[in-house]
């Protein structure tokens, strides 16, 4: 089941499909988090998406290791981390690549907005 | 010229490390200063008085941009440029000592900057050159033994170069594997064209609604920025009420703009790196670029390489664009190899 308010961490390609599969339904809006383990960027911006998660439980956030799920990140084409990925009813919406905080902040607002009122 | 104002010249700053060990060798699993914490980091920008706002990586290496200017992180690399009166080498001995907690020793050290516009403004050890050089001969460990500094001029008084590097035994007498092909080319570019450094101000309407990040990518978009290098993933921000600072990546390779664009002391950097075995039409284009970019009245461009080769190109690629060579400086340092150094002046028949 999703935790509200933390960012969750996906582990299996399983446990994936099983995320994407539950943001469908529930037509939240989830963002997507690429990350690496050796990405000092990644780290920077780790806190910074917490503290999102904690504000906008009505939003969905994954966290994925770049080295753990390698093909989800291949088909995904994630060649810089973070990248962030939007997703709303399993289609990829819009991508933030960076640890660029301003520009998470004004996306994730617009973009959880957008859903609430579909 | 201001009696006072920001100082956009940097002050630059290369750390090369070695593992104690020879056999894990520099694979790309090891991650080496990668693996530093933010924390830790964040603790040494500290005692040179700036912060991180904003970062990105790739499998090859780290980058930064900072308050005042970039910071790379590659597993066995480090190059940091600050700018304005920030104390850059104030973060050597911490990244020794960081650096040791990860199993890694310094090998080299190259520091360089071109000339303060306001030198009075600067901080110890940054007071001279003379102060710099004692200051990084103290924190510097013996075993990096073979050390030169010197300050290349050129017929510009207000551009010369000042160059520090120090190397250990290994390094001088290349024992370790390091890439020969590779080049650094540092640009300084002072008396900007006044229409384009209006561009890196942030519009009044702006401010609130757009902020760092994406006002920085309005502005790659705006000044072309982005046409240097197509290839480059651009991390870019805009500083309040002026300013801007890029870092691009492109595989292995990065590069970085900083931009101060206030008149009296406007000034614009741009750094990146490059291969002998690079088509030299390309280097060319990117040079020519940026000076269409700034159009500055003054253009510093040094180049530092393990080889000696020829430079000529450099103004082949600024000539049309009115910026004649009035100098050229050449020496060689322990690790760094050769530096040539050359300044352009806009010649204001031509200056489009």
């Amino acid at each position: 089941m999703a935790e509200e308010g933390q960012v969750i961490g996906v582990h299996t390609v399983e446990a994936w499909n099983e995320q994407l599969q539950n943001g469908n339904v529930s037509k939240k809006l989830m963002v997507v988090d690429f990350t690496a383990s050796w990405c000092g960027p990644c780290r920077i911006i780790a806190p910074v998406l917490a503290d999102f998660a904690r504000r906008m439980p009505n939003v969905i956030f994954l966290k994925v290791d770049v080295d753990e799920l390698r093909s989800v990140a291949e088909d995904w084409a994630v060649e810089a981390m973070p990248t962030f990925m939007f997703l709303k009813e399993g289609k990829i919406i819009d991508k933030v690549v960076g640890a660029r905080k301003e520009e998470l902040q004004m996306k994730i607002t617009t973009h959880a907005t957008e859903t609430a009122a579909a | 010229m201001a009696a006072s104002g920001f100082e956009g010249f940097e002050k630059r700053l290369e750390l090369h490390f070695f593992g104690d060990d020879p056999a894990s060798g520099l694979s790309l699993s090891h991650h080496g200063l990668r693996l530093l914490d933010s924390g830790s980091l964040e603790d040494v920008l500290h005692a040179v008085q700036c912060t991180i706002v904003s970062a990105v990586g790739n499998q090859y290496f780290d980058s930064y941009v900072l308050s005042e200017s970039s910071l790379f992180i590659y597993p066995t690399k480090i190059i940091i440029k600050t700018c304005g009166t920030t104390q850059l080498l104030k973060s050597v001995r911490p990244l020794i000592v960081l650096a040791r907690t990860l199993g890694l020793s310094l090998g080299s050290c190259r520091y360089t900057r071109g000339s303060f516009i306001f030198p009075e403004a600067q901080p110890f050890p940054h007071t001279s050159f003379k102060d710099e050089v004692v200051y990084l001969e103290e924190s510097l460990p013996s075993s990096l033994c073979f050390r030169k500094a010197s300050i290349m001029h050129s017929k510009v008084g207000s551009h010369s170069w000042h160059v520090f590097t120090a190397c250990d035994a290994t390094a001088e007498m290349a024992v370790r594997p390091v890439p020969d092909d590779l080049f650094t080319i540092e640009v300084c570019m002072t008396e900007l064209d006044r229409a384009q450094a209006r561009k890196f101000f942030q519009s009044p309407g702006r401010v609130g609604k757009f902020t760092g990040d994406s006002a920085g990518r309005a502005m790659t978009a705006l000044t072309g920025i982005d046409q240097i290098n197509p290839a480059a993933l651009i991390c870019d921000f805009a500083f309040e009420p002026c300013g801007y600072s890029m870092n691009g990546i492109d595989g292995d390779r990065y590069s970085t703009i900083h931009v101060t664009p206030e008149d009296g002391f406007s000034y614009a950097s741009y750094e990146c790196v490059g291969s002998v075995y690079d088509d030299l039409n390309d280097v060319i284009r990117v040079l020519r670029k940026v000076g269409q970019i700034f159009r500055p009245g003054t253009m510093s461009v040094s180049i530092t390489c393990p080889s000696a080769d020829s430079w000529t190109w450099v103004a082949r690629a600024l000539e049309p664009l009115g910026l004649k060579r009035r100098s050229c400086n050449m020496d060689e340092f322990p690790e760094a190899g050769t530096v040539v150094f050359q300044t352009f002046t806009m010649t204001t028949a031509r200056r489009k």
